[in-house]
């Protein structure tokens, strides 16, 4: 179903291991920089988005408090402040969405270059580029844990580390750009926020115990790149006209 | 407050990984083929690796003649896929068996059954390997050598099923060519792009090739054959080889546009080989020079069979169709087409050319004549294309 973005995707890691030095673990590291990359646009529309709703928590807080015993109302009230601002509370799902047939097509890439069972090999076999041919199977052994495999079997026990490291990493980047949510905020919406901060990361940590253990350096690389993305826009909102740094400037005595 | 409501996004998004991973087929399945299957024609009677099953079929009319295990729905042993190797008293099968738990991982079984009746010998099965078998073993003075995706070659003892070489025989990568053994030396490629020379006795390296050092070829991911002291082998490079088989020495390398999987077949002093995009050559034994070259446009994954006398060349598509050629010129005689996926080797008796056919999860065995693609019998009787 998604072979029209594994093949690609599949000789791209082809291409990024003859040029890094025939280094598996490099060429998913760089492939996942140039994912990120792509969806670059989305995930900072997403990121400011964020933050601005971090601004409106005030407001909201003082809507919730007004409306307490009238959720229809509260959620009416909320959406206006929302389109007020221009801010889409929804905007965190679309790059999340869009990554899911990223995140399949990159698991058959993984098993197309680093097989483990003939028949999926024999199928791409048809559709490597030709300047790629001679490349599969890329080198599996990093740190004696085979990429292509999942944890456990014949895999050191560290390899289950990774799916650790993704879960840590995955619940720190869903904890800094989620929608702030106040402590006793039961509204709908803050519920799902905080089901979600524990959905996604035990929903990866799941994928990367279930299928190659080179799905996980993706995963780790990405939530650190949406770190370091989050903490630039909170920076440069900080910086901005209006920004948190810049109200909190004493103002210049007359001389 | 609603739960349902609370949860639905998260419960949604679960079931959209969940419909996404099945419909990109990453979900995993117990009966799910993974690769293809294997026979061994041995006197009379052809042993077939049928996935749920190993069946000793007779292979003038196609009858079965035992079937293990008896009953898989009861008692399934897992799912067979690789050839049998098969000696004097036993048949040597390898079996990938489910996992028992959620997190973990399929065992991947080696049984030695008995030729005439199919009953199960070793008192434990061999499970030191954690990968899966994908191509048989080859049987020589006592010892079965097979390799597996655990980047391991093992050797087994047919008697006892005990390991003979401790420990196994450790490549780079995974091992998917059934060996080949002359007298006391094991031929087998393996994916870490080296074909080796192993003592049968021992396991010690007698060589490699390449060299270690030397620039990688390709990855080897079939058997060999050999002539006059002359291995011929195909590789991920697109190259077939001719390498000494006492030295390791590459003599000439022949190259195409695309992998060879399947192994090449030689004769007199023509080598006959095909590439997975279709493209089947006859090539000079003592040069690599290229003697005709036949484009048939399907995918080809399996080696090709010669009959007998030599004079046609038997070719399976991944198309299902199955084409004899002219091994003079490669002209097509004739093909016999069918719905589903000819991926293992063929096998080529006297008269007869024996192929199995992939149809989604099932197989079916078919017998046809060699000169004219005529159908001898199928195998299970009855069923429809």
């Amino acid at each position: 179903m998604f072979d029209f973005i594994a093949y690609p995707m599949a000789n791209l890691i082809l291409f990024l291991y003859n040029l890094l030095g025939q280094s598996t673990v490099a060429a998913i590291s760089v492939l996942t920089l140039l994912i990120n990359l792509l969806i670059l646009p989305l995930t900072l529309q997403q990121q400011k988005s964020t933050r601005k709703m971090q601004e409106f928590q005030p407001q909201i807080q003082k809507l919730q408090k007004k409306h307490a015993n009238d959720k229809e109302r509260l959620s009416q009230e909320q959406m206006k402040l929302y389109q007020e601002a221009g801010i889409n509370p929804m905007a965190g799902c679309l790059p999340l969405l869009i990554q899911m047939p990223i995140w399949f097509g990159l698991i058959a890439a993984i098993r197309y270059c680093i097989p483990t069972t003939p028949l999926e090999v024999f199928q791409f076999s048809q559709h490597i580029y030709k300047w790629f041919v001679g490349t599969v199977p890329l080198q599996s052994t990093f740190l004696r844990m085979d990429l292509g495999q999942p944890p456990g079997g014949a895999q050191p026990w560290w390899a289950y580390a990774l799916p650790a490291l993704v879960l840590a990493t995955s619940w720190l980047q869903q904890k800094l750009l989620a929608p702030p949510v106040a402590a006793d905020d039961q509204s709908q919406s803050a519920m799902m926020n905080k089901q979600m901060q524990i959905m996604m990361p035990l929903m990866m940590a799941f994928f990367t115990l279930q299928y190659s253990t080179g799905l996980s350096i993706y995963f780790i690389i990405s939530s650190i790149i949406r770190m370091a993305q989050y903490y630039y826009v909170r920076r440069q909102q900080d910086d901005g006209p209006g920004g948190s740094k810049r109200l909190a400037q004493p103002k210049k005595q007359k001389s | 407050m609603n739960r349902f409501l609370i949860w639905r996004w998260p419960i949604a998004l679960a079931m959209l990984a969940a419909l996404l991973l099945g419909a990109s087929g990453c979900a995993g399945g117990n009966v799910r083929a993974t690769s293809w299957t294997g026979a061994t024609l041995v006197g009379d009677t052809l042993y077939v690796a049928d996935l749920t099953q190993v069946v000793a079929l007779n292979a003038a009319d196609g009858e079965r003649l035992w079937a293990f295990p008896a009953d898989p729905e009861n008692d399934g042993r897992g799912t067979f896929y690789v050839a049998p190797a098969v000696d004097q008293d036993r048949v040597i099968v390898a079996s990938q068996m489910p996992p028992s738990g959620f997190f973990s991982q399929p065992r991947n079984v080696v049984w030695a059954l008995d030729r005439e009746t199919g009953r199960e010998l070793w008192p434990l099965p061999f499970e030191q390997a954690v990968g899966q078998y994908v191509e048989g073993g080859a049987i020589s003075d006592g010892i079965v050598v097979i390799g597996n995706s655990d980047n391991n070659i093992y050797a087994l003892d047919v008697e006892s099923g005990a390991s003979r070489w401790n420990p196994p025989f450790e490549t780079g990568h995974r091992v998917w060519a059934t060996p080949l053994i002359v007298e006391d030396t094991v031929y087998v490629g393996s994916m870490d792009r080296h074909l080796y020379a192993l003592r049968l006795s021992d396991g010690a390296k007698l060589w490699s090739f390449p060299p270690d050092g030397d620039d990688a070829s390709g990855a080897f991911a079939s058997t060999p054959a050999l002539q006059d002291g002359t291995l011929y082998i195909g590789a991920f490079d697109n190259r077939l080889y001719a390498i000494d088989a006492e030295t390791g020495t590459e003599l000439w390398h022949f190259e195409s546009d695309s992998w060879f999987w399947g192994s090449p077949v030689v004769d007199g002093d023509v080598v006959y080989a095909a590439d997975v995009k279709g493209n089947v050559y006859a090539v000079n034994a003592s040069t690599g020079a290229q003697i005709w070259h036949e484009a048939r446009d399907v995918a080809v994954r399996a080696g090709m069979a010669l009959s007998e006398d030599g004079s046609r060349l038997f070719v399976g598509g991944q198309d299902g169709a199955l084409f004899a050629l002219d091994s003079n010129d490669g002209y097509v005689m004739w093909s016999q087409p069918s719905d589903g996926q000819m991926l293992s080797e063929l096998i080529v008796d006297e008269l007869v050319v024996y192929e199995l056919v992939l149809y989604g999860e099932s197989y079916r065995i078919r017998a046809l004549y060699t000169d004219n693609g005529r159908e001898v019998w199928t195998y299970p009787h009855g069923v429809a294309e």
